[in-house]
C-alpha cells in the first residue's frame, strides 16, 4: 500500500513539477508574444518541432529526452529562419508564411513517423505523446530537463529585461540608442524554442501555442503593468498546468494537452468577464452605478433650478415638475428616495420633494467639479 | 565665415527596391536652430529623420554630428519618432516610457534607478504631464501620448534633437506646449531638427527651414527660404491654394 | 482502375478543391483563419456524428461547416474584447475547440472509427476501400465522388462570385458602399472552407489541410501578378504536388497526404528561390545589377550637383571619393571604371570631369526625382 501511494506521488509530484514549469515560461514569453503580436508564431514554431524529434530518433536511434528536445529545437529554428525568410524575400505575409511552414513540417513530420512505425522498436519509441502531451509520463530526468531549460530562459528575461520591453514597444527608438536590438530578437525566438520545447511533453506539438498566448492575455485583462502581467500570466499558466494535469492523471482517457488548454481558456473567460479593471461585467455594473449617479445628480440639479425662481433652495417641488428631464416619474421617484435615504432631499407629502442643506451642498460641489 | 555645423549630412541617399527615396541630400545644420523639415507625402521626411541615425539601410552618403561619425556621437541626438508608430495598449505606465529614454546610458542589464526615475519625472514636469506619471498609457488623448514622448526626448539630455511630426492630430494647448518648450530648447543652444506638416505655422514655429522632396530643394533661414518659388519647386502645382496666405506672410 | 491509381486521383482532386479557395485567403491574410477552421471543424464533425452515430451522413457536412462558422464569429467576438488582438483571438479559439474535440474522442469514441491517428494523419491510403455501390455496381470509391462534387462546387463559388470576391478582397470599404457584402461573402467563403476542411479531414487529416489549402496558391503568387491566373496555377501546382508526393510516398513508403505536403513545401520554396521575376536569385542579381548602374548615377549627380561650385575641386577628386560617399576605396574604383566604360566621365588629374554625356544623364535623373 505504502509502497503504492509512493510511487502514485511520484507520479503526480513530476506531473505537477513539470507543468508549473511550463506555466512560468509559457507566462513568460507568452507575454512577450502576445505584445509583439506574433501570437501564431508559436503555433508554427510548435509544429515544426515535430519533425526535429523524429529525426532525432531515426538519427540516434535514442529516446533520450535531451536528444529528442534537442532535435525539435534545431528544426523548430530552421522553421523560423524560412518564415522570415519568406517574409523578407517576397510578397507572402507574414500569416501566410506561417501557414506554410507550419503545415510543410508538420507534414514531414508525419511522414517520418510513420517511417519510424516500421522500425522493430517502434512500440517503444512513443514518440505519439508529442502529439498531445502526456504528463503522467514524465519522469524525474524529464523534470529536471524541464527546470534547466526553464531557469535559464527566465535568467535571460530578467537580465535582458529592459531591452526586451523596449524591443517590444518601441524597437525603432530603442535601435536609435544604441540598443542592440535585432540581436534581442534573435534570443527571444530562440527563448520562444526553449518555451515549447518544456511544453512538448506535457502539452504535445498541435496545443502549445495556446499555452503562451491564453496565459498572457488572460493576465493583461488584470493589470497594466508588465511586470505584474508576467507575473500573472506565470501564475495563471502554472494553475492552468496543474489542473490540467492532475485532470488528465486522475480521469482515465483524459489527454493532458487539451485538458491544460481548456483549464486556460477557462481562466482567459473568467479574466476575460471579471477582472476587475476590464471585466465585461464589471464594466457593465461600473456603467450602471455612473449612470445612476449622473440620474441623481441631475435630479438635485433640478430641485437646485427649479428653486432658483423662489429664491430659496430648499424649496419644495413636485414630482411632474420634475419630469422635464426625460425621466419616466417611476424613475424619478425611485431616484428621489434613494437620494432621501443619502439624506440629500426631503419628502414634503404630496409628492412633493425638496433639497436638503447637505443636498445642497452636494450638488454645488458637483457642478464646481464639473466646470473644472 | 565659417559657420559651425552641428549635423552635416552629404550625399545621403535612400532607396528602397532601387527607387530613391531620399536623392545624394546635402544639408548642414547650424547648431542653435529651430528648424522644420517641410515637403510634400511621400517626400522621404520620415526616411530622412530615420536615415540620420541608421535605422533604415542607405545606399550612400555620411552624416556627421558634431564633426563625429553618428555612430560614435549617438548620445548627442536625441529621438520623438511617431506617435503612431508605436502599440499604446503595451501595458505601461507614464513615467516607465519616459525612463526608456534613459537606457542608451544604462548599458547591459542595469535597471533605471532612483536617479533616472527623478530625470524622468523633472522632464515630465517639464512638458505639464507630472499628474499623469502612473497612469496606464493607453488611457492618454493624443496630445498627451506626444508630450510623453517629448519627455523621452528630454531625459536623452541630447544635444540634437529630431523630432518626426510632433504635432500630429494634437490639440491646441499641446500644440503651444510644445512648441515653447522646443523654443526653450532652443534657447539653451539645443538644436532641433522637426518634421512638420503645416506650411501656415512654419513662419511663427521656426527659425530655419529645409524643404524636401526626394532631394533637397532649399534650406535656410526661414525669411530666405521659404517663398512661394521654393515652395511650389517642392509640392509643385498643389501649393497654388496656399499662395495668397504665404505672400500676406511674407516679411 | 488499380487501388494506387485510385489513391492517386482522389488526392489530385483534394488539392484542386483546396487550392481553388487558397488564392483568396493568402490575399485577405486569413491562411491563419484557414488554420483554425480546419481544427475546429473536428468539433462539429465529432458532435454530429454523436447524433447520427455515423461517419458518412450528410449532417457531418453540416455540423462541420457549422463548428467552421462558429469559429469566425468566436474569432470576431474575442478580438472586440480590449487588448485582445486578432492573431491572440484566433489562437485562443481553434485550440479551445480542437481540444474538446479530442476530450470527446479519446473518451467515448475509442470504439469506433473515429481515432486521433486518423484524425491528424488522414487515411488517404484506406480510401478506395469505401465503395460507392450503386444498383449493386461498385462504381468507384466513395471520396472520389465526394471530392469531385467539392472540387465542382468550389469552382463553381470562385467562378460565380469572382469580381465579388476580387473587390472585397482589394477594397473591402469600397465594396460595401458600392453595395457588395463583404461580410457575407466572407462567411460564405469561410462556409465553404468549413466544408471543404470536412472532405478532405477524411483523406488527409485535420492540420495538412493548411497545406493543400495555402501552399500551393502561394507558390502560385510568387510566379503570376494576374488574380486568374494564380487560381488556375495555384491548382495546376496543387495537382502536380499531388502526384509528386504521391510518387515520393511509394519510394520511401510513408504516409501519402504528408508527403504531398512536403513536396507542396519544397514546390514553394523552389519559387521562392527561383521565380523568374520576383525570386530571391532574380532578385539579388537584379540588386547587384542595379547598385551598380545605380552607384554610377550617385556619383554622376553628385559631381552634376557639385559641377561650377568652389569646392568643385575637392568634392571630384578620385581619393576623396571614399570620403564624401561612404564607399571604400575599391569600391569607387569600379563605380567610376564602370561609368569611364559608359564614356560618362573624363580623368582629369586627379580630378573626375562629367562628360556632355554625363550630364545630360545626371540632368535627366535629376528631374526624374522630383
Amino acid at each position: 500500500m505504502i509502497l503504492h501511494e509512493l510511487i502514485f506521488d511520484y507520479t503526480l509530484r513530476n506531473v505537477a513539477l513539470g507543468s508549473a514549469m511550463l506555466g512560468i515560461v509559457s507566462g513568460f514569453l507568452g507575454t512577450i508574444v502576445v505584445l509583439k503580436k506574433q501570437s501564431l508564431l508559436g503555433d508554427a514554431m510548435s509544429h515544426a518541432a515535430l519533425p526535429g524529434i523524429a529525426l532525432a530518433f531515426i538519427v540516434f536511434g535514442t529516446k533520450n529526452i535531451s536528444v529528442l528536445l534537442l532535435g525539435a529545437g534545431i528544426t523548430a529554428f530552421i522553421a523560423t529562419g524560412l518564415i522570415y525568410l519568406t517574409t523578407k524575400n517576397s510578397k507572402i505575409k507574414f500569416d501566410s508564411s506561417l501557414a506554410i511552414w507550419l503545415s510543410t513540417f508538420f507534414g514531414l513530420g508525419l511522414v517520418l513517423l510513420t517511417i519510424i512505425q516500421r522500425y522493430p522498436n517502434a512500440q517503444q519509441a512513443g514518440l505519439d505523446k508529442f502529439l498531445f502531451g502526456q504528463a503522467a509520463a514524465l519522469t524525474q530526468s524529464d523534470v529536471t530537463t524541464m527546470f534547466i531549460l526553464g531557469a535559464v530562459s527566465i535568467s535571460v528575461v530578467i537580465l535582458f529585461w529592459k531591452e526586451i520591453k523596449i524591443l517590444i514597444f518601441d524597437p525603432g527608438f530603442g535601435t536609435s540608442l544604441g540598443l542592440k536590438l535585432r540581436f534581442m530578437e534573435t534570443v527571444v525566438i530562440a527563448l520562444i524554442i526553449v518555451a515549447i520545447l518544456i511544453g512538448l511533453q506535457t502539452v504535445g506539438v498541435v496545443l502549445m501555442s495556446s499555452m503562451l498566448i491564453a496565459p498572457a492575455v488572460a493576465a493583461r485583462q488584470w493589470t497594466d503593468r508588465l511586470s505584474t502581467m508576467v507575473m500573472l500570466s506565470a501564475f495563471f499558466g502554472i494553475i492552468a498546468g496543474i489542473c490540467g494535469s492532475v485532470f488528465s492523471s486522475k480521469i482515465a482517457k483524459m489527454p493532458t494537452g487539451p485538458a491544460i488548454i481548456v483549464s486556460i481558456s477557462f481562466i482567459v473567460l473568467i479574466s476575460v468577464l471579471f477582472s476587475h479593471k476590464y471585466g465585461l461585467i464589471t464594466q457593465y455594473f461600473i456603467e450602471r452605478r455612473s449612470n445612476r449617479n449622473i440620474k441623481l445628480n441631475r435630479i438635485l440639479e433640478g430641485l437646485l433650478n427649479l428653486s432658483v425662481n423662489h429664491k430659496n433652495p430648499y424649496h419644495p417641488h413636485s414630482i411632474n415638475v420634475l419630469r422635464f428631464m426625460g425621466y419616466s416619474p417611476a424613475a424619478i421617484r425611485s431616484g428621489l428616495e434613494n437620494l432621501s435615504q443619502k439624506g440629500l432631499v426631503l419628502h414634503h407629502g404630496e409628492e412633493e420633494w425638496a433639497l436638503t442643506e447637505a443636498g445642497y451642498k452636494e450638488v454645488e460641489n458637483n457642478i464646481k467639479n464639473l466646470v473644472q | 565665415m565659417d559657420e559651425k555645423y552641428t549635423l552635416e549630412i552629404t550625399d545621403l541617399t535612400v532607396a528602397y527596391d532601387n527607387k530613391p527615396v531620399l536623392w545624394d541630400i546635402d544639408l548642414n545644420i547650424p547648431e542653435g536652430v529651430l528648424m522644420a523639415i517641410v515637403g510634400p507625402n511621400g517626400a522621404g521626411k520620415t526616411t530622412l529623420i530615420k536615415a540620420i541615425q541608421g535605422l533604415v539601410p542607405t545606399a550612400a552618403g555620411r552624416v556627421l554630428v558634431s564633426g563625429k561619425k553618428y555612430s560614435e556621437n549617438r548620445g548627442l541626438v536625441g529621438y520623438v519618432p511617431q506617435r503612431g508608430s508605436v502599440d499604446w495598449d503595451f501595458p505601461t505606465s507614464v513615467v516607465d516610457v519616459v525612463k526608456m529614454g534613459t537606457y542608451g546610458t544604462l548599458g547591459w542589464f542595469k535597471r533605471p534607478g532612483k536617479k533616472e526615475e527623478n530625470m524622468a519625472l523633472e522632464a515630465l514636469e517639464k512638458v505639464g504631464m507630472l499628474d499623469f506619471r502612473d497612469r496606464q498609457i493607453s488611457k492618454l488623448s493624443g496630445g498627451q501620448q506626444q508630450r510623453v514622448f517629448l519627455a523621452r526626448a528630454l531625459v536623452q539630455n541630447a544635444e540634437i534633437y529630431l523630432m518626426d511630426e510632433p504635432f500630429q492630430g494634437v490639440d491646441a494647448t499641446t500644440e503651444k506646449a510644445i512648441i515653447t518648450i522646443l523654443k526653450d530648447l532652443r534657447s539653451q543652444g539645443k538644436t532641433l531638427v522637426v518634421v512638420h506638416h503645416d506650411l501656415q505655422t512654419v513662419r511663427e514655429y521656426f527659425d530655419s527651414v529645409a524643404l524636401l522632396n526626394v532631394r533637397i530643394v532649399a534650406s535656410g533661414k526661414v525669411e530666405n527660404v521659404f517663398t512661394t518659388e521654393n515652395l511650389q519647386a517642392t509640392y509643385g502645382g498643389r501649393v497654388k491654394f496656399l499662395d495668397q496666405d504665404l505672400s500676406q506672410n511674407a516679411v | 482502375m488499380t487501388l494506387q491509381f485510385e489513391i492517386l486521383i482522389i488526392a489530385m482532386f483534394v488539392s484542386a478543391s483546396c487550392a481553388v479557395l487558397g488564392s483568396f485567403l493568402i490575399l485577405r491574410t486569413m491562411a491563419m483563419m484557414s488554420d483554425a477552421i480546419s481544427h475546429s471543424v473536428l468539433l462539429g464533425i465529432v458532435l454530429a456524428f454523436f447524433i447520427v452515430s455515423s461517419l458518412s451522413s450528410p449532417l457531418l457536412i453540416v455540423g462541420a461547416g457549422l463548428s467552421g462558422l462558429l469559429t469566425v464569429v468566436l474569432v470576431d467576438v474575442v478580438n472586440k474584447k480590449k487588448f485582445i488582438k486578432k492573431d491572440a483571438s484566433i489562437g485562443l479559439v481553434f485550440p479551445l475547440l480542437f481540444s474538446i474535440a479530442i476530450i470527446i474522442i479519446s473518451k467515448y469514441a475509442g470504439n469506433v472509427h473515429l481515432d486521433i491517428d486518423s484524425v491528424l494523419l488522414g487515411e488517404l491510403a484506406f480510401a478506395p476501400f469505401n465503395r460507392f455501390v450503386l444498383d449493386g455496381t461498385d462504381i468507384g470509391p466513395k471520396s472520389l465522388y465526394v471530392m469531385i462534387t467539392l472540387f465542382i462546387l468550389n469552382s463553381f463559388f470562385i467562378a460565380f462570385f469572382y469580381k465579388e470576391l476580387k473587390i472585397t478582397t482589394f477594397d473591402k470599404s469600397l465594396s460595401s458602399t458600392l453595395g457588395f457584402r463583404p461580410n457575407f461573402l466572407n462567411l460564405f467563403l469561410m462556409g465553404m472552407v468549413s466544408i471543404t476542411c470536412v472532405a478532405a479531414f477524411d483523406v488527409v487529416g485535420s492540420i495538412l489541410v493548411i497545406a493543400y489549402m495555402i501552399i500551393p496558391p502561394a507558390t502560385a503568387y510568387l510566379l503570376t501578378e494576374k488574380l486568374s491566373y494564380m487560381i488556375v496555377l495555384s491548382v495546376v501546382v496543387g495537382i502536380l504536388s499531388s502526384i509528386a508526393g504521391f510518387v515520393l510516398a511509394n519510394i520511401i513508403n510513408a504516409n501519402i497526404a504528408g508527403s504531398i505536403s512536403v513536396v507542396c513545401g519544397l514546390f514553394f520554396l523552389i519559387a521562392l528561390f527561383l521565380a523568374p521575376e520576383n525570386g530571391i536569385i532574380s532578385n539579388f542579381r537584379d540588386r547587384v545589377r542595379k547598385k551598380w548602374q545605380f552607384s554610377e548615377s550617385l556619383l554622376l549627380v553628385h559631381l552634376s550637383n557639385h559641377e561650377g561650385q568652389p569646392d568643385y575641386d575637392d568634392e571630384s577628386r578620385i581619393d576623396h571619393l571614399n570620403q564624401h560617399m561612404l564607399w571604400d576605396m575599391r569600391f569607387g574604383e569600379k563605380v567610376v571604371n564602370l561609368a569611364l566604360k559608359n564614356g560618362n566621365l573624363l580623368v582629369s588629374g586627379q580630378n573626375l570631369v562629367l562628360t556632355e554625356k554625363g550630364r545630360e544623364y545626371a540632368n535627366e535623373i535629376k528631374k526624374d526625382t522630383v
